[in-house]
């Protein structure tokens, strides 16, 4: 008796990176990715120039060899402005999206695995939440709840005079993830929850139960890591959708304030003087449109991946 | 013999929006200690939900609604669900279908024997990895150490309901049901699996009860058969008695319906015509009633009861008018 057992133990993940490897386009997707993050991480060190410094007499200068992607209005290196944007995009990113996800995957294995009133109540939330137009909620939050925590945050310095209560950086920062991940976890709990469903009716859930483990057990040793697959795909989905909506709450000058450079903030100066310097407007959004594209291809490609059975 | 599993008049019942339809109508099953009992119907006859409501695992809107169950003692129809989880793989271990989904695709064979250790006889890890391989070796599986650290598609249909088979075992239960375990697999693999149950119940000394509508492949496990149909126990005897004087019409059907090395091959096997009655539609007599071709007019007007067959083997009962009447007249 013969057992098909291949050379060295095989796990599904590394079956799944084989299967990526072979991807073109995600391995291209991986690799701008991974270029991605690694200016995000030493960004600093790799700017030739400090992104702040200002060279009134060199603005709108056209790409050069000192400026490989010109200068802005204020005499300002884009390359370097395009790299610390790449730290607020990529922070963005993973933050709304841990917090979206975090969220997401709780409350939606719950509501799945036990069902009941949970499962109907979240429902509820997630459809009127999705219900609502994003960018409005989003404005909303920040138009209303900005200048209160603010002036709280003012007054808390002058009680105690410590010093961060004055970093308005701060609340942006809040404010922009908060409402980011509130607008964005109810497809996570969806995805989670619907997967959930489906799985906890498999035979090999049955069969955990039949071994007396309890439903914590199976929940978190059988149900959710058979979930993973969909939902890794979905994240790197949702880091790509992460970034393009921070580009457009900045746009829309409520994402990330300036100076700190953002892709979002620099597209929206450049959509101002796009006819006299478009380098300004075409350096960020090709910038965003790459690293956007490249999580796509990333993302089919895992879906590819990790669904082997949609192939021969 | 005392009874180690104990069914009586046993009922379940489907919810549906018309009302609930009964599936399972007054099942009685006795399993001793160290008997190994075959469950023969065909589909939908309530053999599965019937072993699945003993361990609490039926699925929603589908309940035991009457009867007793009694297990060692405790009816397991009355158990919370925390003594029934505790009575679960330590005490009743289950075998399922199918053994290409009934393994967590994405846990090493060895971490899934473990969790059943490490839960059910509170086993530290390293001395539940050692057990689990003994089980993989027990059950029959070559090189086992090295196949802990496998995960479940790479191992072919057989070696992973032998996996089955040793999670199964691993909490050293006193009753173990099989679901159709052999289904899913080629027919020498099937033999194997029987083969390696029968000699794992003498050898641990457990009670079995193995659930198939494959007659032929039970007659070398079973002590004894339970024939169910349509919801109920229509015969129920020692296995050689079932094969030599089977008395419910539905058990001949069912035997006369077995290929036969003297048959000749181009002839066809006689079957059972109709099919059985839907759950919730059932007719006030016997079941099988409609497509029986020795129906008496007294079969549609009241259900029989499992009687003993006069003449015939002390342990051996069937349901059905015509053959108890007849031999009492």
């Amino acid at each position: 008796m013969s057992a098909v057992v291949e050379d060295k133990p095989n796990s599904l993940w590394r079956d799944a990176w084989r299967r990526l490897r072979r991807n073109k386009l995600a391995v291209a997707g991986l690799i701008i990715i991974a270029a991605l993050v690694f200016v995000a991480a030493f960004g600093p060190w790799l700017t030739p120039y400090d992104f702040l410094s200002q060279d009134l007499d060199a603005r709108n200068l056209a790409p050069s060899l000192a400026h490989p992607f010109g200068t802005d209005d204020l005499g300002r290196d884009v390359l370097s402005r395009l790299i610390y944007g790449a730290r607020t995009a990529f922070l963005v990113a993973v933050i709304v999206t841990l917090v979206a996800l975090l969220i997401g995957v709780v409350l939606g294995a719950i509501a799945g695995f036990y069902g009941g009133f949970f499962d109907k109540a979240l429902m509820w939330v997630t459809d009127m939440t999705m219900s609502v137009p994003q960018l409005l909620l989003v404005v909303v939050i920040n138009a209303s709840l900005k200048q209160p925590i603010t002036l709280w945050m003012e007054a808390r310095y002058m009680e105690t005079m410590n010093p961060i209560y004055r970093n308005s950086a701060l609340i942006d920062f809040v404010l922009v993830f908060g409402s980011m991940a509130l607008i964005s976890w109810p497809p996570y709990a969806r995805l989670v929850r619907a997967q959930v469903l489906s799985i906890r009716n498999r035979p090999y859930v049955t069969a955990a139960r039949a071994l007396g483990l309890t439903n914590r057990i199976i929940l978190m040793r059988y149900v959710m890591p058979n979930a993973m697959g969909s939902l890794i795909v979905a994240v790197s989905a949702g880091l790509g959708t992460a970034m393009v909506l921070e580009s457009a709450f900045s746009f829309l000058g409520i994402g990330v304030n300036p100076p700190t450079p953002s892709w979002g903030n620099m597209i929206s100066d450049g959509l101002r003087v796009w006819t006299n310097y478009p380098h300004l407007l075409l350096a960020p959004a090709a910038v965003l449109a790459v690293v956007t594209v490249a999580f796509n291809f990333l993302g089919d490609g895992l879906n590819d991946a990790l669904n082997p059975k949609g192939q021969k | 013999m005392t009874a180690l599993l104990d069914i009586k008049s046993l009922t379940i019942d489907i919810a549906r929006d018309n009302g609930p339809a009964r599936v399972v109508d007054g099942i009685d099953l006795t399993v001793a200690e160290g008997e190994s009992l075959g469950v023969v119907g065909e589909s939908g006859c309530g053999k599965s939900l019937t072993m699945l409501s003993l361990m609490g695992l039926l699925p929603n809107k589908i309940k035991a609604t009457g009867g007793s169950a009694h297990f060692a003692g405790r009816d397991l129809l009355r158990l919370s669900p925390k003594e029934l989880r505790k009575v679960r793989g330590a005490e009743i271990g289950f075998i399922f279908q199918d053994p290409m989904t009934s393994l967590n695709p994405v846990m090493r064979i060895g971490d899934q024997i473990v969790e059943a250790l490490v839960y059910q006889k509170a086993m530290a890890k390293p001395a539940a990895m050692q057990r689990a391989g003994e089980l993989l070796e027990l059950v029959g599986i070559p090189s086992p150490r090295d196949r802990l650290m496998a995960y479940p598609h790479e191992l072919s249909g057989g070696m992973r309901q032998r996996v089955m088979i040793a999670i199964g075992l691993a909490g050293n239960p006193r009753l173990l049901i099989a679901d159709e375990p052999t289904t899913a697999l080629d027919v020498t693999i099937q033999a194997q699996i029987v083969d390696l149950v029968r000699e794992l119940k003498d050898r641990l000394k457990m009670s079995v009860v193995w659930i198939t509508h494959d007659l032929a492949l039970i007659a070398g496990l079973a002590d004894r058969i339970a024939v169910l149909y349509a919801g109920t126990v229509v015969e129920d005897a020692p296995v050689d008695v079932i094969f030599d004087r089977p008395s419910h019409p539905y058990t001949r059907g069912l035997l006369a319906s077995l290929p036969t090395l003297a048959g000749k091959a181009m002839d066809r096997l006689p079957s059972i015509g109709g099919t059985p009655p839907e759950p919730g539609r059932r007719p006030p007599g016997c079941p099988f009633a409609p497509r029986c071709s020795l129906a008496m007019p007294a079969c549609n007007d009241a259900l029989p009861k499992l009687a003993p067959v006069p003449g015939s083997d002390p342990r051996h009962r069937v349901a059905c008018f015509v053959t108890t009447e007849k031999g009492a007249a």
